[in-house]
């Protein structure tokens, strides 16, 4: 069951980080405006819930992913504005790529379950 | 997950280009007006642009929103035509500040702008498809 909770967490914060970067090409032209982001970042469970692992092969349990919103420090335009806007939609498009492989992983997680519950 | 705020972001990005769009055309369709309501020849104008909350939570999203189309008030040419009906004494006619080469930059600008926005506006629609998708499982 820990698979979905990592999935949502992956839906959830792509779609947070979708929305940053949609306000970042909204405000593509607004003087002193400064691109934000949300940098992904794995933080580690507490020691405590931690599966044991005695040999090299066992698998760890996946730490939740976190995110961090961070203003780009990148220099900026005569306006003080630093959105790039061909980066933003890459950004955007890669972004979106990642929210869609989340998607896609649920979709087959339900589906083999379903799978498992009929037999 | 926000619900529909990215829409809202990307369609104040939609109406402010397309209001600074609009000045644009009547920069243009005004480069030869020597004549005004408040007297002199017509000021080319300018949209400013602020940016506006409006999601709190989970993150900030910010729109845009105009709040001011302000006027240049930097002097136009002046031309020496004395047949001209708002010649002054002297026989020059000043003529509006207006210059149609940065018009048309900034219109590609404002266009190109508006199309990102578009892409943008696209792909949260792409997303949301596909989330809702996951129900006919």
């Amino acid at each position: 069951m820990d698979s979905f909770k990592t999935l949502e967490q992956l839906i959830h914060f792509t779609g947070m980080r979708h929305g940053v970067l949609t306000s970042n090409i909204a405000n593509a032209d607004t003087p002193n405006y400064r691109a934000k982001d949300i940098n992904f970042t794995q933080a580690l469970d507490d020691e405590e819930l931690e599966l044991k692992t005695t040999a090299p092969g066992h698998i760890k349990k996946s730490g939740d992913i976190q995110g961090e919103i961070k203003t780009e420090t990148s220099a900026s335009w005569e306006d003080g504005n630093n959105v790039e806007v061909d980066m933003e939609v890459a950004k955007m498009t890669e972004n979106a790529m990642l929210f869609q492989t989340g998607i896609s992983l649920l979709e087959t997680k339900i589906r083999m379950f379903k799978t498992a519950l009929r037999r | 997950m926000d619900t529909f705020g990215v829409f809202k972001v990307s369609a104040s990005a939609l109406e402010a280009q397309k209001k600074r769009m609009n000045v644009i055309a009547s920069n243009m369709a005004n480069a030869n007006s020597t004549r005004t309501e408040e007297g002199g020849p017509y000021k080319r104008k300018d949209v400013v642009f602020s940016s506006v909350l409006m999601e709190q939570s989970p993150v900030e999203l910010e729109g845009v929103q105009v709040v001011d189309i302000a006027a240049d008030d930097t002097p136009g040419k002046t031309v020496y035509d004395p047949g001209h009906p708002d010649a002054d004494k002297d026989g020059f006619v000043s003529l509006p500040n207006v210059n149609i080469l940065e018009e048309m930059t900034n219109m590609m600008m404002a266009l190109r702008a508006y199309e990102a926005s578009v892409s943008a506006f696209n792909i949260s629609k792409t997303m949301f498809m596909k989330t809702l998708e996951l129900t006919r499982q």
